[in-house]
């Protein structure tokens, strides 16, 4: 061995970085697909017993080497049922095969041991009207399971969030979501794509301006962003349309407080760079001899851009478009100080005229995991419904992501055959 | 592609029809009108961020008893957890993009760099969330062990590459694939081992954790700006320096890093941006005690949770709105400052790469 191969030792170095890179989006992909989808996987009903003779009936919900947390029939509230149990007091545990777990309207879960009758009357004795649903889980197989996983899945995106428990479905954060999304990018397209046009037709002193702010912004943090929608948008556009137009509502505000439209301008400005940079990149793509042939047979510069380089661009403007939706469902920062709130009393889009509310409030995907894992009002249900929420966040940001992705790869293949 | 007949019959037309022409050219007016508009409007956007800042802190409202001293111990918490992120960022990142750049196998760094770009999309909020109620529980009882594997693993890779490395004559292309099992494995072992805590911890929620997620947070950044810079590096002089007999090893120390050196700046530099800006993480995982000392087993609070925590019961003219947007203001300068310097860097390797004078 000489001296100069043991340098190469030096490349494991690197190549460890690389791999913990890998291991840490393994692992992180992995947990989270793991944790949320347990969430919603029905558990297993446990009956401790105690040395004193006393037993406990529910499900475990967290456990540790000295002790127990199980969660038992909640009769009066819910979050009320948690007993902790010391390892130590426990005598024996089992599953018996007719536990049954009633899950009421009003998020409360109660459990018992016996058939269809027991579990009717448990029902009628806690003063909720219905149950969602009544299940012997430790009877069921491994199909059974399955089968009820999925009615839970449908549920959890399916149905809206009861106040004020915060359990059940996530579908109002959901609509939120994807409304949010949906107005930003009806802003931020137009004035992306004219920005990057007019970034790919001049130079001087006034493009290298725009190119600057635009460089330099890109690496603001997004809650600066937010601080700006909710002074300049909220407290000062807000107030102002407030004193015009809807001063028979003061003091309560109408634009004057966070909503969807501030919400959604805040994004915009958030995603303006990823658009720019993207649909411009994709202009200076298009070989120069294209937009020649085009001058050259008479095309004035308009009809060149519009029938020509954009829709040559069309692919760079959809990566714009999606990197842009990916960045806006992941910001949730921003978003705190301008309008997303734990439980909206009306959805920002409905039946009734003029359909989409921009002045109210809503909720959203991302700050549904930040307020159940960390200001909801039971942690031990939390925890588990934000691994959902997260989980489903990820799966959407992940998969625009990889369309991005891909469609960036075959924009550039077809560029190389433009070229040749 | 084809021109598109309509263009084509217009321009035939317009021979004869010079109404048709000066249509034309009135919609053509139009649509430069509109792009400027819209560049306008962008640019406006854009700088009313400085400017509402500025504009609403000059009027003038008293600020609240020890506002400066409050300013200091966030900005203290900001600088804790950033540093204490930049420390695992920099190294995964750097790392990662050296590999990537000089070692990697084509194939490898296709695959590779998408899996970076799908790290960087993972929303933060999922960040927090994850080591809030995952990471933290078990880093409480695990400090010592977390300390250990920061150290045993250069370490044993350092030893693995003598011990193999030293026999191949070009690295492995795939190399962090192999890696890759024994080092989860390594992880898993070393994580599942439960024994009394060697060092004790009053939080679970302090700034080793921030460290760890905020430093994943950055990774992304921080291997796109490095592997962007090394990619600038013909290949030319690595190749020169291969054929003269050096192992790759060494065309990279003496060759491709010095070169690459303004480019591994503006990594660090753009790094340390986004870890002082971050909200999410922080707010989720620091346990927003505001300290101000530089014990990493202590919770922090940074100036953005300040923000998030802050901005909402804060009404518009009072003392503490105007202190919030001090330090909005505080968060924007430093970001800025920071990408300005980075934007010099990347533009000095830049230029010299165009004249050919790397390396």
């Amino acid at each position: 061995m000489n001296v100069a191969a043991k340098g190469e030792a030096g490349t494991w170095l690197v190549a460890g970085a690389a791999a913990a890179c890998l291991a840490a989006l393994l692992a992180l992909l992995a947990w989270l697909t793991l944790a949320g989808l347990a969430a919603l996987w029905p558990s297993r009903i446990v009956e401790a017993r105690l040395d004193d003779g006393r037993n406990a009936l529910g499900e475990i919900v967290a456990s540790s080497d000295a002790a127990l947390a199980i969660r038992t029939s909640e009769r009066d509230r819910i979050g009320g049922g948690y007993v902790r149990l010391l390892r130590s007091t426990i005598a024996s545990t089992s599953e018996p095969d007719d536990a049954f777990v009633v899950a009421l309207a009003d998020g409360r879960r109660l459990y018992g041991r016996g058939d269809a009758s027991v579990a009717a009357a448990a029902q009628r004795d806690s003063g909720s009207p219905e149950a969602e649903e009544t299940v012997w889980p430790n009877a069921l197989g491994f199909f059974g399971r399955a089968g009820l996983f999925v009615r839970h899945a449908g549920r959890f995106l399916a149905t809206s969030t009861p106040a004020p428990a915060l359990v059940g479905g996530v579908l109002p954060a959901l609509i939120g979501t994807v409304t949010l999304v949906a107005l930003m990018s009806l802003i931020v397209m137009p004035l992306g794509v004219a920005a990057a046009v007019y970034l790919h037709e001049r130079r001087g002193f006034a493009a290298s301006l725009v190119r600057g702010a635009i460089a330099n912004l890109a690496g603001v943090p997004s809650i600066v962003y937010g601080v700006l929608g909710l002074g300049l948008f909220v407290h000062g556009l807000g107030a102002d349309l407030d004193r015009w137009f809807f001063a028979d509502r003061l003091p309560v505000p109408t634009f004057g407080a966070g909503g969807l439209l501030w919400a959604a301008l805040t994004l915009a400005i958030l995603t303006l760079p990823v658009v720019v940079v993207s649909v411009e990149e994709g202009l200076a793509r298009i070989p120069p001899s294209l937009r020649a042939g085009s001058l050259a047979l008479g095309a004035t510069e308009g009809e060149t851009i519009w029938r020509l380089l954009l829709p040559a661009a069309r692919p760079a403007l959809l990566t714009g478009l999606i990197l842009a939706i990916a960045r806006a469902a992941g910001a949730v920062a921003p978003l705190m100080l301008v309008g997303v709130v734990k439980l909206a009393p009306a959805l920002p889009v409905d039946a009734t005229f003029p359909y989409l509310h921009p002045s109210r409030q809503f909720m959203h995907l991302g700050f549904t995991v930040y307020d159940a894992a960390l200001a909801g009002p039971d942690a031990l249900r939390g925890v588990p419904r934000a691994f959902a929420a997260a989980l489903l966040l990820v799966a959407v940001v992940v998969a625009l992501n990889l369309f991005a992705i891909v469609l960036r790869n075959r924009l550039r293949e077809r560029y190389r055959a433009l070229e040749s | 592609m084809s021109v598109n007949p309509d263009t084509y019959g217009a321009f035939l037309r317009t021979k004869h029809d010079p109404a048709l022409t000066r249509r034309r050219q009135r919609r053509d007016r139009l649509g430069q009108l509109a792009v400027q508009l819209g560049t306008v409007v962008v640019l406006a956007a854009l700088l009313s961020i400085p400017l509402f800042l500025i504009a609403s802190l000059a009027a003038w409202t008293p600020l609240p008893e020890r506002a400066w001293e409050r300013l200091g111990t966030l900005f203290a918490g900001t600088l804790k957890a950033a540093t204490c992120a930049l420390l695992v960022a920099v190294p995964l990142g750097i790392g990662a993009a050296v590999f990537n750049a000089s070692f990697a196998s084509p194939r490898f760094r296709g695959w590779f760099k998408p899996c970076l770009e799908i790290l960087e999309a993972i929303p933060t909020v999922v960040l927090g969330l994850v080591a809030f109620a995952t990471v933290a529980p078990w880093l409480k009882g695990h400090v010592a062990t977390l300390l250990a594997l920061v150290v045993a693993m250069p370490a044993l890779l350092l030893a693995g590459g003598f011990a193999l490395g030293a026999r191949a004559k070009h690295a492995n292309g795939w190399l962090p694939l192999w890696i890759l099992p024994v080092m989860i494995a390594i992880v898993a072992v070393a994580a599942s081992t439960s024994r009394q805590p060697l060092i004790a911890v009053t939080t679970p929620w302090n700034t080793l954790l921030i460290g760890l997620a905020l430093g994943l947070a950055a990774v992304p950044l921080v291997f796109s700006i490095a592997e962007d810079a090394l990619m600038l590096i013909p290949a030319t002089h690595v190749r020169s320096a291969l054929a003269l007999g050096a192992t790759r090893w060494q065309a990279f120390v003496s060759i491709v890093m010095p070169a690459a050196r303004s480019g591994f700046i503006a990594a660090i530099v753009l790094g340390a941006s986004r870890c002082l800006g971050e909200t999410m993480i922080v707010l989720m995982a620091s346990g927003n005690t505001p300290l101000a000392d530089f014990n990493l087993l202590e919770g922090v609070r940074t100036l953005s949770a300040e923000l998030v925590l802050g901005l909402p019961e804060a009404a518009p003219p009072g003392g503490a709105y105007r202190l919030l947007l001090l330090a909005a203001l505080a968060l924007f300068v430093l970001t800025f400052t920071l990408n300005l310097v980075a934007a010099q860097a990347r533009a000095r390797l830049h230029r010299r790469a165009d004249r050919g004078a790397l390396a």
